[in-house]
């Protein structure tokens, strides 16, 4: 049904390039191990082949273990470990398996987490050990066994978990090959973030559900939720209800309870949500509903500096939005703020001039304002690097500065003592379609800064889906895989993303990784494309492409 | 934060279409927002809400519902319907005396079976009150599975209320009759040129029961992959590309049994004897030769065993009455080329064109004596139609006017060209595809009573699990509306039809459906901001 000769011809030259290179392209979890994604940061493994209970149950200890955290990432993760039919408990061939009591190596999973709290906060403790091994004199069950701090560790060492099970064809069981395992492993970042933004393009909340739950399959645990910017302002605020008549069309809007679910949802899976309103800039679609808040019907960005309703109506917001948001870190965003409209307008250039503010002392004064209103909601202010560049010095020594722009402005930030989000444009942006995966993976944070008491200062990275040429049909396949490549950066030691030829040390990973996720039911795009998010150049296997 | 300054500009291609749609009568029925739609509504303009306890009521029906198909669609309705929004609304303070308040829907089925029957009854008759009028929405069907549709019709008729943080219906009375127009409505995927996970497949299924759409067309193998378990010849899927991307026995009956449950059948493909490659990687003797690998070998009787071998297997699972033997696609090149099937060929005094013929009635044969009618590609029609088993219906895709042609002979007809139907052509655009009549040029009512219905292909050369969403929809959405609603209130222009589509497209995204932009040709990317609606 091929339609044309031409089709034809390609598709035999990749027969031919297949055939050529099918040994390679079928990779199997028996072989050269391990294919876990990120890389935990020590383990051992061994070499026998153990087989999981599909009817595993769980064991639980310590103060924590009781979380109904737990008790529901336990059985997300059965549906994923268990998803062929063949594998699973309810299964014909289970039961026939059951009936000749044939036996299991692994037939529980403990998990014992020692602290009872579920505070989920910049910082929390995410380390796990994962213990993996058969019925032996040491231990008289055969077992898995998860040892966390907190929920959220317990919640890393079961994606870790899953990554070891595979499905076996042959004896259409679940299993785990090369163990015994050992485990060890912690994050070397605390903030390790995904940027979404609502406001190009309103994306539906099981979209948002569906990023966030790809999320915890990299161990990624920031949603940056960019809401509102100049074309839509999706968001309900209570406060100042006419806001969203900001949004595009009725159907595109966030209420409250949405975001709080939004929020919920992400905290089952350890991910906190960082809101962020960009102002001064980036807020036209805010006058739709408060046309006050333009500086004129004509000039109608940034905000209105000279108007205390301005300020009342950021105030309003962030209270509305602290009821929602538990996250210590709230983003005012402050860049590229073009002042011309101040200039332009006769009230707001008389109220300059009454100052003796130039437009840059009025983009301070705004920020400034903007970050003690944040502060008086017990939030700590993130700010683009662009109120770093224009005046540092001014900010509050809390702000957390997040970089885009120019490489090394998170040396510079930590040389003041402020805190930094590393988010270079040129290998993080995933809008910025040209950046391939291996280019995102080499990226380090770290760069230039050496002193380790400096280095602490930089909590982490930021892989950023600006949406302007991202809606839900596209969003997913833009960001994976290649967000999988900032997030080993970023958990991972850096000894271990550093070293080698990543060709063999990455590649091979991240494409078993990206066909993970697509098992998972999430649309991860080929790797091997230059151009991201492209559709696969011609058949073939997922571990190739 | 962006290196770019992008302004709201250019969404004028559509607000010029919304324009014309304005000028020439809005008509009333587009503002219904149904997809596809029915054959016969009525409306009026009142507001009712759902009760935040929705009820399933199945009083008075004849249909016992053991296997839960109905509740499970009924449930998946309700939950498709709250997935926009949070219900946080006080729905019993939301009516007027709580008059305006739909407690449930009362089903009633009159057939007591849930066997899924090609061509069976899939209509429905769905009646949503006004608010005077008893608190129960009611749903008539003959079958569990036009209960499903009169479901999906009643899921597009509710809408979250941004006030009241409730699910509302607007312009109640409802009072919609319906039924298909064609009983074969289908949409191909292709796991052989790239594998598709279990995960994806259901999500493809599940999108199909959106637009009323149900046949699944699954091309299971071709030259470049062989991905199934074949219990009765186990080294077939040998043929995989590699250990994990393979789909056991199980699965594939899993597949069909999450299909059934929505109503939606499975035709399995095998494609012989070309498309057929990877059978070989696991029996080489099905090679015509090392070096010449298709067609499969007309000469060896172990062919044709293995093919009696995979068609009995699938007689265990595959329970939909048709199976498709592809056949398109043949070159013989490699029969002549090799020196033992050449003489097989004189022996048997056959030309290449002629084992060809011989190699796929033989095939039918097998299919037949397992239980199933045949569907078969159109070339095995052009080449030797009045030799093809009159069960044997002709797959179009080619050539125009083949449907004529074929209904002409007395056999039954699915109409696929691939200028409007192929979805790989992502050049065409969702107008091409609604506008595609699939009895076009047929004026006979029992030539027009021949042809089944129509299917959309979505060949797998450049779509994996990665782009398959996008690429379907919308555009399967238009041909979707096609094959379901009568003739008489399909749009002449497609164009008047856009706003309509925009809003199902959007529905499709909220229920996490990727569903690419109509603007340009299939599988575009948003060019810049913009609402849903107007992209």
């Amino acid at each position: 049904m091929s339609p044309n000769l031409l089709r034809l011809l390609s598709l035999l030259m990749i027969f031919i390039s297949l055939s050529i290179t099918s040994s390679l392209s079928t990779p199997s979890p028996a072989d050269s191990p391990p294919y876990l994604w990120p890389l935990p940061a020590e383990f051992s493994f061994g070499n026998e082949t153990l087989s999981v209970d599909p009817a595993l149950t769980l064991i639980i200890a310590g103060n924590g273990g009781g979380s109904p955290i737990v008790r529901a990432a336990f059985e997300r993760y059965m549906g994923i470990i268990f998803k062929h039919a063949s594998g699973r408990a309810s299964s014909l061939l289970a039961r026939i398996r059951f009936l000749r009591m044939v036996e299991y190596d692994i037939t529980s999973l403990k998990i014992v987490v020692h602290s009872d709290s579920e505070e989920l906060q910049l910082g929390v403790d995410e380390s796990y050990t994962l213990m993996v091994s058969k019925k032996n004199e040491q231990s008289i069950v055969g077992a898995a066994t998860i040892e966390a701090n907190t929920v959220y560790g317990a919640l890393r060492g079961l994606e870790t978990f899953s990554q070891l099970c595979a499905f076996d064809y042959l004896t259409k069981s679940v299993q785990i090959y090369k163990a015994p395992w050992y485990i060890q492993d912690k994050p070397r970042f605390g903030y390790r973030g995904l940027l979404i933004d609502t406001s190009r393009h309103y994306l539906p909340i099981d979209v948002i559900k569906q990023i966030i739950e790809s999320m915890s399959f990299a161990k990624l645990n920031v949603l940056h939720w960019h809401i509102v910017d100049e074309q839509s302002f999706p968001f309900e605020t209570p406060t100042y209800p006419n806001l969203w008549k900001g949004a595009y069309s009725r159907w595109e809007r966030y209420t409250v309870e949405d975001a709080s679910e939004i929020v919920r949802f992400a905290k089952m899976r350890g991910i906190n949500v960082m809101a962020e309103v960009d102002v001064p800039g980036h807020a036209e679609s805010w006058g739709t509903g408060y046309p006050d808040l333009w500086p004129s019907l004509s000039c109608r960005e940034p905000l209105d500096v000279t108007k205390n309703f301005t300020f009342d109506v950021i105030s309003g917001i962030l209270a509305d939005m602290r009821k929602i948001f538990p996250f210590e870190l709230f983003h005012l965003g402050g860049d590229e703020v073009n002042t011309d409209c101040w200039k332009n307008t006769t009230h707001v250039k008389e109220w300059l001039q009454g100052r003796n503010f130039t437009t840059k002392d009025a983009y301070k004064y705004f920020v400034l304002r903007a970050q003690q209103i944040a502060i008086s909601k017990n939030w700590t202010p993130v700010n683009w690097e662009e109120t770093f560049s224009s005046f540092g010095k001014d900010l509050d020594p809390r702000t957390v500065i997040q970089n885009w722009l120019v490489s090394d402005i998170c040396q510079k930030a930590v040389a003041k003592g402020f805190r930094c989000i590393f988010s270079n444009q040129g290998y993080w942006y995933l809008d910025h379609l040209d950046v391939p995966w291996d280019k995102v993976y080499n990226t380090e944070p770290l760069n230039g800064i050496e002193d380790p008491s400096l280095q602490k200062l930089v909590i982490g990275g930021e892989v950023c889906m600006w949406g302007e040429t991202a809606d839900t049909s596209v969003v997913l396949q833009t960001i994976w895989p290649r967000a999988a490549a900032a997030a080993e950066r970023m958990w991972s030691t850096r000894e271990a993303v550093s070293k080698g030829n990543i060709t063999l040390t990455a590649l091979p990973r991240l494409h078993y990784f990206r066909c993970l996720l697509n098992n998972r039911g999430v649309p991860a795009a080929p790797v091997d494309n230059f151009y991201a998010r492209r559709p696969p150049s011609g058949p073939g296997s997922c571990y190739a492409q | 934060m962006r290196g770019r300054g992008a302004k709201i500009a250019g969404v004028l291609p559509l607000f010029m279409l919304f324009i014309a749609g304005t000028i020439s009568a809005f008509e009333d029925i587009e503002r219904l927002r149904i997809w596809p739609l029915p054959a016969q509504v009525s409306h009026g303009g009142r507001r009712m809400y759902l009760s935040g306890d929705f009820k399933l009521v199945t009083e008075g029906t004849k249909y016992g519902d053991t296997s839960g198909i109905l509740k499970e669609g009924f449930d998946r309705m309700l939950s498709i319907v709250r997935l926009s929004h949070v219900i946080s609304g006080d729905w019993n303070s939301s009516g007027s005396g709580g008059s305006a308040l739909l407690q449930g829907l009362h089903v009633i089925i009159s057939s007591s079976t849930d066997e899924l029957e090609y061509g069976a009854d899939e209509s429905y008759k769905l009646v949503v009150p006004s608010p005077e009028k008893p608190s129960y929405a009611q749903l008539e069907a003959k079958s569990v599975y036009g209960a499903l549709h009169g479901l999906q019709t009643f899921s597009q008729l509710c809408h979250f209320n941004l006030k009241k943080k409730v699910i509302e219906i607007l312009m109640t009375p409802w009072n919609i009759t319906d039924q298909p127009r064609f009983s074969y409505r289908g949409l191909l995927i292709d796991t052989s040129r790239h594998y598709l996970p279990l995960p994806v497949i259901k999500n493809v299924i599940d999108s199909m029961t959106y637009a009323k759409l149900n046949v699944l067309h699954w091309h299971i193998v071709d030259t470049q992959s062989f991905p199934l378990e074949i219990p009765s010849y186990p080294k077939l899927w040998n043929g995989a590309y590699s250990s994990s991307q393979r789909y056991t026995f199980e699965d594939a009956a899993e597949i069909v049994n999450y299909a059934q449950r929505r109503g939606i059948h499975v035709l399995a493909e095998i494609d012989v004897p070309g498309h057929a490659l990877s059978w070989g990687k696991g029996y080489p003797a099905l090679w015509p030769s090392k070096n010449c690998q298709e067609p499969l070998d007309v000469s060896n009787d172990f062919t044709f065993k293995v093919i009696d071998g995979i068609l009995s297997d699938f007689s265990k699972i595959f329970k939909f009455k048709f199976v498709h033997l592809g056949g398109d696609e043949v070159n013989t090149t490699c029969w002549s080329a090799t020196p033992r099937i050449a003489q097989w060929l004189k022996k048997h005094r056959m030309s290449e064109g002629e084992a060809y013929q011989y190699f796929v009635l033989r095939a039918q044969k097998i299919a037949l004596s397992h239980g199933y009618e045949i569907i078969n590609w159109e070339e095995t029609f052009i080449n030797f139609g009045s030799k093809l088993n009159s069960k044997t219906v002709v797959h179009n895709w080619l050539n125009t006017g083949l449907v004529e042609n074929v209904t002409a002979s007395g056999l039954r007809c699915i109409v696929s060209n691939q200028e409007n139907w192929y979805l790989d052509h992502i050049d065409a655009p969702w107008q091409g595809f609604y506008a595609n009549e699939p009895l076009k040029n047929i004026t006979d009512k029992k030539q027009q009573s021949l042809v089944l219905g129509g299917e959309v292909c979505m060949w797998g050369e450049h779509i994996d699990a990665s782009d398959i969403e996008q690429t379907i929809w919308p555009r399967a959405a238009a041909a979707a509306e096609r094959l379901w609603t009568p003739y008489a209130k399909l749009a002449k222009n497609p164009n008047k039809v856009t706003t309509r589509l925009a809003h199902f497209r959007c529905l499709l995204n909220r229920r996490g459906v990727a569903a690419a932009p109509l603007v340009g040709g299939g599988r575009v990317v948003p060019l810049e901001p913009g609402s849903c609606l107007a992209q």
